[in-house]
């Protein structure tokens, strides 16, 4: 067994593995940029950050799940109205964002790209 | 630097000791303390170290802070930042602005709201909006640490010598670092009488913020800012409340202004017993409290004329604090401190410096210090720029602005009219005073008697030696007219600034009775 690794693409995507995942188990979320056609992320940040954060989630314990979620192109994402920014439960200002569900412990951009501040957040309470 | 941050952050905890080696090959700064696992250790991530250990090592010293939290005796624990985030300044500022705005509310519909006659409070929603900030404080401290290389360790440390600490974890696990200097920043803690049942069943400031249940009928035991200021939000709150306390409200302050807060919490329902003493605090089958108290209607010292007796669900023991220093082994270290209170006495030439030439105190722990947030922090950011940075300028402990939450806050800088008149003596001291009603409480007809200001001058050249503020924002007002104090004003200087009008600060631009002249202090009209 290892912790879970969830991905999923979009906002309606995302609400429903949070719901899959309610109650049971310590959930973080990550929120990137998505693949373009060359098959890497169009936020750079991102590109950097996601293996940091796959290798430090995986020192997590059985029951911990993260949930990589990808929030569309570019243009999608730079828009003000942007579901993911407005949406009262995700209020992102940024990607990458990584966030432990239900608390306050997030880290943005390149703090994302922090690997001592990645395994605080993954050990942090 | 920049490259050295980076190279730690990919290194896990195991190589820790790598990272340090070669911190010490790229960071000359730091020659001549090789010796020693770090240039500081601060011990107490609170308002103080947290701010003295961050500015150290943006001056690129290598630097460690210990933060430990020891559960209350009700079993309370918190996480990083200290007193003032978790237990103090903000729940506390929080809890005040949830009472302000149920008094809102109820003078609304005299501003034409439609609101509900009876409107009901949930506690547990108020300490989860509470609760869930101070997470999200206690998280910016970390991150903050991380981003500034400060090495965090959630343990308690004690000196093994001048140079030395031990580090112990919540799980005792023991660690031996050594430092060219110590910061301590330990700051304090609620002090427990000797009482039947204190421990067991009260609680204190430490466990408020925090509680489960809402405290329904509660009992505070003390007249110190913190017993004055939770007593009032409670009631603000909609809780039937008691303020016990043996002799007078707000030692320290202003007496007038002390009684005026007293009145006005009165008139707003909590209910005040003075002269009073509890002796025991015994459970009942039913859960609730059964408090004995002896009443000295004398004054303190007198003769006991009788023992009373109620019951409360709640008691908030809030008679003083004391300095967390007896089990940090100072004396293994050589600092000294007054061993009947416990303070940490700074030196002559430098506030902040110990008895040991290479251990410093800064914040609650001082002696004779304001015990403030704000004193704290300016206090470590500058020992720090003095010690790494070649800086030279000294914390000022004259003249700081403070503010006590009460209902009506009451805000204040410089002296007391008492100190003042011991100082100076009566006939070199000039009091103006005034009563006003603010312009908001007029139309849903709030109680405006202890709205009041004074401002102690000095007779002869009118110089601004202490300004009290009793009203709506007093933290607000206090704050600008406590930079003209601490310029030295005089109340000519004062005068002749133009008020902003309608507000209350302009109140004290427009003083003109002095209490000498016996004339009615009322501010009338327009
Ligand atoms: C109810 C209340 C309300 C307050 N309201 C205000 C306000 O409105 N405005 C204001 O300016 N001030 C206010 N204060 C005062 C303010 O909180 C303190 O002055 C301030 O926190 C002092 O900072 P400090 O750094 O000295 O200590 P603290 O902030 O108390 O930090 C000390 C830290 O050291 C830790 N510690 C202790 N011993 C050890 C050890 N041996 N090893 C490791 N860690 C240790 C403690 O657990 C704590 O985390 C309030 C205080 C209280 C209690």
């Amino acid at each position: 067994m290892a912790p879970k690794l969830v991905h999923v693409d979009g906002f309606d995507a995302v609400v429903k593995a949070l719901d899959e995942h309610k109650g049971s188990s310590v959930v973080f979320v990550l929120f990137c940029g998505s693949r373009t056609a060359r098959g890497v992320s169009w936020c750079p940040d991102c590109v950097t950050a996601e293996p940091i954060i796959h290798e430090s989630f995986k020192k997590c314990p059985d029951d911990h799940v993260l949930i990589h979620c990808t929030v569309g192109e570019r243009n999608f994402w730079k828009d003000k109205a942007c579901i993911f920014r407005t949406d009262a439960r995700f209020k992102l200002n940024a990607v990458p964002t990584l966030m432990r569900w239900g608390k306050p412990q997030r880290l943005e951009e390149t703090q994302c790209t922090d690997p001592g501040l990645v395994d605080m957040l993954f050990e942090d309470e | 630097m920049a490259a050295s941050l980076r190279l730690f952050t990919v290194l896990g905890p195991a190589q820790k000791f790598q990272f340090r080696i070669f911190t010490k090959l790229v960071r000359p700064l730091s020659s001549g303390s090789n010796q020693y696992d770090y240039d500081l250790i601060v011990i107490g991530g609170g308002s103080g170290g947290l701010a003295c250990s961050k500015e150290a090592a943006q001056l690129g010293r290598r630097v460690a802070v210990l933060d430990y939290v020891d559960p209350s005796p009700q079993g309370t624990v918190w996480g990083l930042g200290g007193t003032c985030v978790n237990v103090g300044c903000i729940p506390k500022k929080l809890m005040h602005h949830a009472s302000l705005l149920g008094e809102a509310v109820k003078g609304a519909a005299k501003y034409g709201w439609d609101v509900p006659q009876e409107t009901k409070h949930s506690w547990e929603v108020l300490v989860g909006g509470v609760q869930n900030h101070l997470r999200s404080l206690n998280w910016g401290h970390r991150v903050a640490l991380k981003d500034k290389s400060v090495d965090y360790l959630n343990a308690y440390g004690t000196f093994v010598d001048a140079h030395t600490i031990k580090a112990t974890t919540r799980s005792g696990k023991e660690t031996i670092l050594t430092a060219d200097r110590f910061v301590i920043a330990t700051g304090m803690r609620p002090k427990y009488p000797q009482m039947e049942g204190a421990r067991e069943y009260a609680h204190s400031s430490d466990d408020l913020f925090s509680l489960q249940k809402p405290p329904g009928k509660t009992l505070v035991v003390g007249a110190s800012y913190v017993a004055l200021e939770c007593a009032g939000f409670l009631t603000g709150l909609g809780y039937d409340v008691t303020v016990m306390m043996r002799s007078i409200p707000l030692r320290g302050f202003d007496q007038q202004m002390a009684e005026l807060v007293i009145d006005n919490m009165v008139s707003h329902g909590t209910r005040v017993l003075r002269g009073c003493v509890p002796q025991q605090i015994l459970k009942q089958a039913s859960g609730e409290l059964a408090v004995t108290w002896q009443r000295q209607t004398g004054g303190p010292g007198s003769a006991v004329d009788a023992d009373d007796s109620d019951e409360f669900s709640t008691v908030l023991l809030a008679i003083g604090r004391e300095p967390c220093t007896k089990s940090l082994n100072l004396d293994v270290a050589g600092v000294k401190m007054n061993e009947s209170t416990g303070f940490i006495v700074g030196s002559e030439e430098e506030s902040e410096r110990t008895s040991v030439p290479n251990i410093y105190a800064i914040g609650d722990v001082l002696q004779d210090r304001p015990e403030l947030t704000p004193v704290a922090i300016k206090a470590g950011k500058l020992l720090a720029r003095r010690l790494y940075d070649g800086a030279t300028e000294h914390m000022d402990y004259v003249n700081v602005p403070t503010t006590v939450f009460t209902p009506l806050e009451y805000g204040c800088v410089g002296l007391s009219e008492e100190n003042a008149v011991q100082l100076h003596g009566e006939d070199n001291v000039e009091v103006y005073h005034a009563f006003y009603k603010p312009l908001e409480y007029i139309i849903p007809e709030r109680n405006h008697q202890q709205c009041y200001i004074k401002m102690v001058c000095s007779r002869q050249d009118e110089k601004i030696l202490g300004l009290h503020f009793l009203g709506p924002h007093a933290g607000e007002v206090i704050q600008g007219f406590g930079f003209a104090v601490k310029c030295g004003a005089t109340r000519g200087q004062l005068t002749s600034v133009v008020g902003i009008h309608p507000t209350c600060a302009e109140e004290v631009i427009k003083m003109h009775v002095t209490k000498r002249s016996g004339e009615d202090a009322t501010v009338t009209g327009c």
